[in-house]
């Protein structure tokens, strides 16, 4: 990652660009206050309403729930939604043609977006706590967050995935907004997925989400029954799929990028 | 990977070709093929600004996009710096500046001076030299008094600066320029010539493309005029004058010409080509001159029924030698 040529890029400095990019891109746009500040507090105020009477956890549940839908917009969304930003400012043809593999830039976009997720959590957080009037208990708070932050390196890694998509084809963005609230669903952001048909896991095991999620439920409410293998199965399905995905992000990139100067297409948006 | 080539040519094509395929209908989808490029064969030689000139749609973009690695050609061979554009993208790219120009291509809600931040960045400028070299660019570009506002407040001629400045902040050997004046005014099209000229002086090769006559003869020494896919034509502006048909001519214009009168002029010694065109109730006459000895006064003398007869001389401009050669190839 820290390949310094003798003439050309640094990979590290280059997700340190990006990201701060990202930051000032942020801070200069108050539309992101929407899905940064304001979605996560509704989405807060709504799973306490959802999950109130789910039993003694339901604080739990409700911001698992609603932080992780906070955060796919940031982290997962955000990510491939800033490579198609670039299509349409005009700005991905010399970011491509600059010698640092786009692969790096997305890297930094990514960091950032998990920062910003991190935040949209800490909201949902504050918001659940202060309608309750209490903290939820849990029964190991470090682990929590420990666990909390691998589920944000799972949505990640998929994200990096999406942003290829969108290097890809001026229409990843169309394709997402399809798929987005059948990712919402399927990796169990708000439900657990065993709370749905038994059709859609073998669907939902694909996305290192699920299994992260999963494992953090485990870990966070006592007597949860999630996927029948348990808490240590969900950490190395996890791990097993995030590898899967970040192997998949760094093999199609060199090659999306290959494609897009083939097709001719990076100038359409 | 072929080898550094210090004192070869910076670039050279050969047969390189370009076909784009699109897709039209939604169930029934219909394939469509542009042939943009039909084997261009150019070579540039280094240290110095060579334009290509070219109409709307002849290529000109493909074949820069090309190039500079943004774009694969579908066949032939593409070397900048004797390395090939398919293959060598890496030790290309930190070695070549793109200035694609316009409105798009810049972060609008961030300042100039971030934006030159970074790609300063992604381009590994020396980060101990990062600050003073924007500095000094910004300068250059006359940007300073607006670095740190938004790049959306910027005029067209401002960001035009910006683009450029970017093109050159990691010193490229060669740098690509698309189009660099178009849509400027007259003022900052000025300005934004002065400062490629001034780029020459640091060792750039500058490629330009441009469908500006007068800024191509401005600053080009040599160039290069495609048409369609094809080039028609390169030399130096003198060696194209004399390529379309001489360096001086005359414009004749009355109210319509007999066909004799037409005849008569295209047998004065040393005219290569008489061009007639209308406009309004005037017809113009064209002549191409070859030689020193023909002059207005012969012109005169062989339409005497015409008292509106209006006959200038002026010196072949690339202009006329460009619609010559843009109108025979359509031809």
């Amino acid at each position: 990652m820290s390949t310094a040529h003798a003439r050309g890029y640094s990979g590290a400095r280059s997700t340190r660009a990006a990201l701060r990019l990202s930051l000032l891109q942020f801070m200069a746009d108050p539309q992101w206050l929407i899905p940064s500040m304001i979605a996560p507090v509704i989405f807060g105020i709504v799973a306490f309403e959802l999950f109130r009477g789910f039993g003694p956890y339901f604080l739990t549940y409700a911001i698992l729930g609603a932080g992780m839908m906070s955060m796919w917009g940031q982290t997962l969304y955000g990510s491939g939604w800033a490579t198609g930003q670039d299509r349409e400012f005009g700005t991905l043809e010399p970011t491509i043609q600059a010698p640092t593999p786009y692969l790096y830039i997305v890297l930094g976009r990514v960091l950032w977006n998990v920062v910003s997720g991190l935040l949209g959590g800490a909201i949902v957080y504050a918001v659940v706590v202060a309608i309750a009037g209490a903290p939820p208990a849990l029964p190991d708070p470090l682990g929590f967050v420990v666990l909390f932050l691998f589920v944000m390196l799972t949505l990640a890694a998929v994200g990096v995935v999406f942003a290829a998509f969108y290097v890809y084809t001026r229409y990843a963005g169309f394709i997402q907004n399809i798929g987005e609230f059948a990712f919402y669903v399927g990796t169990g952001c708000m439900f657990p997925v065993v709370l749905l048909p038994f059709w859609t896991s073998p669907v939902a095991l694909f996305f290192p989400p699920t299994w992260a999620l999963d494992a953090l439920r485990y870990a966070s409410i006592p007597g949860y029954v999630g996927f029948s293998w348990g808490f240590w199965p969900d950490i190395a399905g996890a791990v097993a799929t995030t590898t899967a995905y970040l192997v998949l992000a760094g093999a199609i990139f060199h090659r999306v990028e290959r494609h897009v100067l083939e097709v001719g297409n990076l100038d359409h948006y | 990977m072929s080898l550094p080539a210090a004192d070869g040519p910076a670039i050279e094509t050969h047969d390189v070709r370009r076909v784009f395929e699109s897709r039209k209908g939604f169930l029934f989808r219909e394939k469509t093929r542009t042939e943009a490029l039909k084997g261009v064969d150019l070579t540039v030689e280094r240290g110095a600004i060579f334009g290509l000139l070219g109409p709307n749609g002849a290529g000109k973009t493909t074949f820069t996009k090309i190039l500079s690695t943004l774009l694969l050609p579908t066949s032939g061979r593409a070397l900048v710096l004797g390395h090939d554009v398919s293959r060598e993208t890496d030790w290309l790219r930190p070695r070549m500046g793109l200035v694609l120009g316009g409105e798009r291509g810049l972060y609008n809600r961030i300042s100039g001076r971030e934006n030159l931040r970074y790609f300063a960045d992604l381009y590994g400028v020396p980060l101990a030299e990062r600050e003073e070299r924007i500095r000094q660019l910004l300068e250059r570009v006359d940007l300073v008094g607006a670095a740190d506002r938004r790049v959306e407040e910027y005029s067209r001629g401002m960001k035009q600066k910006l683009h450029l400045a970017r093109g050159i902040l990691h010193r490229p050997e060669i740098l690509f320029l698309d189009e660099p004046t178009i849509g400027l005014d007259p003022k900052s099209a000025r300005e934004t010539r002065k400062l490629i000229r001034s780029l020459v002086g640091d060792g750039v090769t500058i490629f330009l493309t441009t469908h500006y006559m007068f800024e191509a003869e401005e600053l080009c020494p040599r160039l290069a005029v495609l048409s369609k896919g094809r080039i028609v034509a390169r030399d130096t502006v003198d060696g194209l004058r004399s390529l379309v048909g001489g360096d001086r001519t005359f414009e004749v214009e009355a109210y319509g010409f007999e066909d004799r009168e037409v005849e008569a002029l295209r047998r004065l010694p040393g005219v290569s080509k008489v061009v007639e065109e209308e406009f309004g109730p005037m017809t113009r006459l064209t002549l191409r001159v070859r030689t020193l000895e023909t002059n207005l006064g012969q012109v005169r003398d062989l339409l005497p029924g015409h008292p509106e007869l209006a006959v200038r001389e002026r010196r072949t401009s690339l202009e006329d030698v460009y619609l010559d050669l843009v109108d025979e190839e359509v031809r």
